[in-house]
């Protein structure tokens, strides 16, 4: 009987009643549980089904009374997981790059680094890749750019692409559905409080 | 046998408040005192349920005062009574299920039933 009540101070302590209120309680159901037993009565006796699942029965004792802790914030639908976040913007940039690495015309059997220097104000200029390592002079200082030999551009580009693209469709399957973010939220608050049972 | 026991548990919990306030009536109570007076009326299957819960919403709703006090021998108790507004509570209640009781009375009465020993 007395690991049923330390079961349910337990239960109390994780919904945030305070002390001298479990206390009483714990005190209230140790004295009726003894009195039972004193006279060859069980703990089912006095609390029936409730005697098989003390969480619950603690719970539902705990808000019957009102006297549980504040409950945290609820999230919105919009919250989703940090790593979803920075795993999408990855795969996007990825995905992005790929595309565009494709796009550029690159036909060649090697790759290499491709630089956007920024001349002056809103000017872009794309300096196309060559053989070898390549210094390339800014107004910042030199680039460098690395050659990988034997590596054909279109197959990479095009790998980069696909893993990029199944990537974002796998946490779009898992974490950008609009119902997602609720729907776990829900099971976590999920338990419930029980009443008559 | 155990739609039986579902139908009474059901038929139960509309009213189980109102039996606790009329078991208090009677005079202050602990928990455990209620299910004794209780089961002595032949309401048994409070067992089924825990009366802690619903004690715990009459104290919130204002319907029974507590106080604590030396039990016989044993440790110092939680004693329940009803409130000038559980008493209230308690007519109207009684009243409501009087009429409730009669209404289906006059559908199920109809019905012969042979009812054993």
């Amino acid at each position: 009987m007395s690991e049923f009540v330390e079961e349910c101070r337990r239960e109390w302590r994780r919904l945030g009643v305070s002390d001298p209120v479990a206390n009483e309680m714990a005190a209230d159901l140790t004295a009726d549980l003894e009195e039972a037993e004193a006279e060859g009565g069980s703990l089912e006796d006095v609390l029936g089904n409730s005697a098989f699942d003390p969480r619950r029965f603690a719970a539902s004792w705990a808000v019957a009374r009102g006297v549980t802790g504040p409950q945290p914030p609820s999230r919105s639908p919009l919250w989703r997981p940090p790593v979803a976040i920075a795993l999408t913007f990855i795969l996007g940039v990825l995905t992005i790059f790929a595309a565009l690495a494709i796009l550029s015309g690159h036909t060649s059997s090697a790759i290499a680094v491709t630089h956007q220097i920024i001349e002056g104000r809103g000017s872009i200029r794309v300096v196309p890749s060559g053989p070898g390592r390549i210094v390339l002079p800014g107004p910042l200082g030199p680039f460098v750019g690395t050659q990988i030999s034997g590596i054909g551009l279109d197959p990479l580009a095009l790998l980069l692409l696909i893993v990029g693209v199944v990537g974002l469709a796998l946490l779009g399957v898992l974490y950008w559905r609009p119902w997602s973010g609720s729907r776990r939220f829900r099971h976590q608050r999920g338990g419930g409080t029980p009443g008559w049972n | 046998m155990a739609s039986t026991e579902g139908r009474r548990s059901q038929l139960l919990r509309g009213v189980l408040d109102l039996c606790l306030l009329a078991v208090m009536g009677e005079g202050p109570a602990y928990g455990y005192e209620m299910t004794k007076r209780l089961r002595a009326r032949g309401l048994s299957i409070v067992g089924q349920g825990s009366i802690y819960p619903l004690l715990g919403r009459l104290e919130r709703d204002g319907l029974v005062e507590t106080r604590r006090a030396a039990s016989n021998g044993g440790p110092p108790r939680k004693y329940y009574s009803l409130s000038p507004e559980g008493e209230r509570e308690l007519d109207s209640g009684v009243s409501e299920w009087k009429t409730t009781r009669d209404a289906v009375d006059g559908a199920l009465g109809l019905v012969k039933v042979e009812v054993g020993p």
